[in-house]
């Protein structure tokens, strides 16, 4: 293989990869603020290109207007699925609110199905155009831009939680919630708000996509390499998340060069197993520890 | 106490009723035949079942709005496969032993089709399929089993090869293919008459599965074997993207494609990067095609289901409808006594049927049920396919085998 080969699979993985990253953190703010780990997270990008496909067709909203929308429509329903759904059952078994999450996944998908089907449509954005020749590479305007979305997200994240009063007090409440309770913070609105931002999050994951794969139910379909991306990355690490994002994306897509189609799937698996061997806690993960 | 008369009526009355009873077929009664039906309504391929359903029950609507087959109205009991055999055999148990259809009309791909094959044979159920070109549907012969607007593919392998070496001039063909039934079956049958008829061998062939979604380590397999030709088999979602990528990798091939994305789904999925594309319809008409006896069909598809998508109606719509069609008429022609060896005999008298202009000749003999041989070679110009005047010289072997 050609390093001019090897550059271009690289862009190609780190793309693939960014759109692992998004789901992954969006998994990973919730689980960190209430201790759940959210399944519908992928349908949150079904959703996404929904609301974003209704707002463009039947309101004729540009781009630009309809993505803010979009991510305020969503970050709603991610209120009232914390508000409705996780909190009246968090004290039940981890496994129960797990799956209550699935079931929301289930009717996401379902009721998508009952208004578009599973007819393809799909949606237009402004930066998609005519590939940059970078040397070599050939970078799509698209995936650079799912890139620089995903590195924004990042960064404004981790500003957020350094810099911001609400910020520190998500931190806190990931650390502990009783003594973040004792300190005056409330637990109930940092858990709408983590839901709510991981939604958001998941809607721009699937308004990234679409118009680059088009928008079927099955948009959504990848909350296992999202969960893949945040068990490598140690699940508790937003950092950490999108390591393991982009790592996944680009361990597919070299395997996929160097082995075929159908090892695309197999080499990542058993490399995370083997990751996963030597550092259980994933990458950038730490053993919680408790004072006895 | 009965007297001898009674009793002898009475008998010669149930008599009466045990035969008409023995006589009876499953699913038909005085006022309605029932037909199973099922295809991927959801999944990657719910492009081909959504186009299959709604088109049939379309012209189930019309032919029950004119008064229906023989005075019995069709009725439809639909399953979703899903796009998997195994769902296929599933449904197809369910149509034929619970809701005891009298026949089938199978709007699936070759996917899940082929998982059915050998109950429905077992069965002695007539399966009329509309889309699916796998070989087993109609080789080895089977009574019960007829193809109806899609044809088999050798002969797919035939005409592909015929059009890619003569109209394309292809020297250097590259063959890039899902791993499913059908897009693999068509990469084996380009390779084979690749080979056997122009002497050919693909310089590169790579597969892919069905939804992936990134195309890179193919595409840049194939453009170091720098080819003249790709032919690209799978659905058009994948397509799309295939096609988008290989302009950003400047892969500089012409770009053949299999009958499933001879459409306007294809179309609206790959935009302004399927210019110069070109492959096979096979119907003589596609959607979107200027032609008024298009318009008036779209038009009245489009008052039965207003609100879908660009890129529909497809393809499969046409198809499914035109079959139904057939399929219909192979019932009239079967007789108000309707029974299964009545219904075969039936679809065999047809020798280039077309049920409608949208149609494609149908032949249907004693000795194969392929029902089209028949494909229009198509190129995309100014965004929409157009009709090439090229035709192939070479004529097809693939009936000699049914002698």
């Amino acid at each position: 293989m050609s390093w001019q080969i090897a550059l271009q699979l690289a862009f190609s993985g780190l793309s693939v990869g960014s759109i692992y990253a998004l789901v992954a953190l969006a998994l990973v703010i919730p689980f960190k603020a209430s201790g759940v780990l959210n399944f519908a997270q992928g349908e949150m990008a079904t959703l996404g290109a929904y609301i974003g496909l209704a707002l463009a067709t039947n309101f004729g909203l540009p781009f630009l207007v309809m993505v803010p929308l979009t991510l305020l429509v969503a970050a709603g329903f991610g209120v009232l699925m914390e508000r409705l759904v996780v909190r009246p059952i968090i004290a039940a078994p981890e496994f129960t609110v797990v799956i209550a999450t699935f079931a929301v996944g289930v009717i996401i998908k379902s009721a998508v199905r009952v208004q578009w089907q599973d007819n393809l449509f799909t949606l237009d954005a402004p930066y998609v155009g005519a590939p940059i020749a970078l040397g070599p590479v050939r970078l799509n305007p698209a995936y650079l831009v799912i890139i620089a979305a995903t590195l924004s997200v990042v960064g404004l994240l981790t500003l957020f939680f350094a810099n911001t009063k609400f910020g520190k007090a998500m931190r806190a409440v990931a650390i502990d919630q009783n003594a973040a309770r004792l300190m005056g913070i409330g637990v109930g609105s940092v858990f709408m708000s983590a839901w709510a931002l991981a939604a958001a999050i998941g809607a721009l994951a699937g308004l990234l996509l679409a118009p680059i794969i088009g928008i079927t139910p099955e948009i959504g379909h990848l909350i296992l390499k999202g969960l893949v991306a945040a068990v490598i990355g140690g699940f508790t690490s937003l950092g950490g998340a999108v390591a393991g994002g982009l790592l996944l994306g680009l361990l597919e897509t070299y395997a996929g060069a160097f082995f075929g189609a159908t090892f695309k799937n197999i080499v990542p698996f058993c490399i995370l197993i083997a990751i996963l061997l030597y550092k259980p806690h994933g990458l950038f993960g730490t053993a919680a520890v408790k004072r006895v | 106490m009965l007297g001898r008369k009674p009793i002898i009526l009475m008998a010669l009355a149930a008599l009466g009723l045990s035969l008409t009873a023995a006589r009876a077929e499953q699913g038909v009664t005085n006022d309605t035949i029932t037909i199973g039906a099922f295809g991927p309504i959801t999944g990657p391929a719910a492009y081909i079942g959504l186009g299959g359903r709604d088109g049939m029950n379309l012209a189930v609507k019309q032919i029950n709005a004119a008064g229906g087959i023989n005075g019995r109205k069709l009725q439809i009991a639909f399953e979703d496969d899903t796009h998997s055999p195994t769902r296929a055999l599933a449904a197809v148990k369910k149509l034929i032993d619970q809701d005891q259809v009298f026949a089938l009309f199978c709007v699936a791909g070759s996917n899940a089709t082929v998982g059915t094959i050998d109950f429905v044979k077992e069965k002695g159920r007539v399966m009329y399929v509309s889309f699916a070109s796998a070989p087993p549907v109609t080789w080895p012969f089977s009574r019960n089993l007829f193809r109806g607007g899609t044809t088999e593919v050798p002969r797919y392998g035939e005409m592909y090869a015929e059009f890619v070496a003569d109209y394309f001039k292809g020297k250097k063909v590259a063959i890039m293919n899902g791993r499913e039934e059908y897009p693999k079956n068509e990469g084996n049958a380009l390779e084979k008459y690749l080979q056997s008829w122009f002497s050919i061998t693909p310089v590169k062939r790579a597969e892919f599965n069905i939804g992936d979604k990134d195309f890179t380590p193919q595409l840049l397999e194939i453009r170091s074997a720098a080819p003249d030709v790709i032919a690209f088999f799978g659905n058009p979602a994948e397509a799309a993207i295939a096609l988008r990528q290989a302009k950003e990798l400047d892969v500089k091939a012409r770009i053949f494609v299999g009958t499933t994305m001879v459409d306007q789904n294809f179309l609206a999925a790959a935009k302004e990067n399927a210019e110069g594309v070109a492959g096979f319809a096979l119907t003589p008409l596609l959607p979107g095609s200027p032609h008024a006896d298009m318009k008036a069909w779209e038009a009245k598809w489009k008052a039965e289901y207003p609100n879908l998508p660009v890129g529909r109606p497809n393809i499969f719509d046409i198809l499914a409808y035109t079959d139904m069609y057939a399929f219909a008429e192979g019932l009239k022609r079967a007789g108000k006594d309707l029974t299964t060896d009545k219904l075969i005999g039936a679809l065999e008298t047809f020798a280039g049927y077309r049920s409608g202009p949208l149609a494609t000749p149908l032949t249907f003999t004693k000795k194969h049920h392929i029902g089209n041989l028949r494909l229009q070679p198509m190129q995309v110009k100014g965004g929409q396919w157009e009709q090439l005047s090229w035709e192939g010289k070479r004529p097809s072997e693939i009936l000699k085998r049914y002698e």
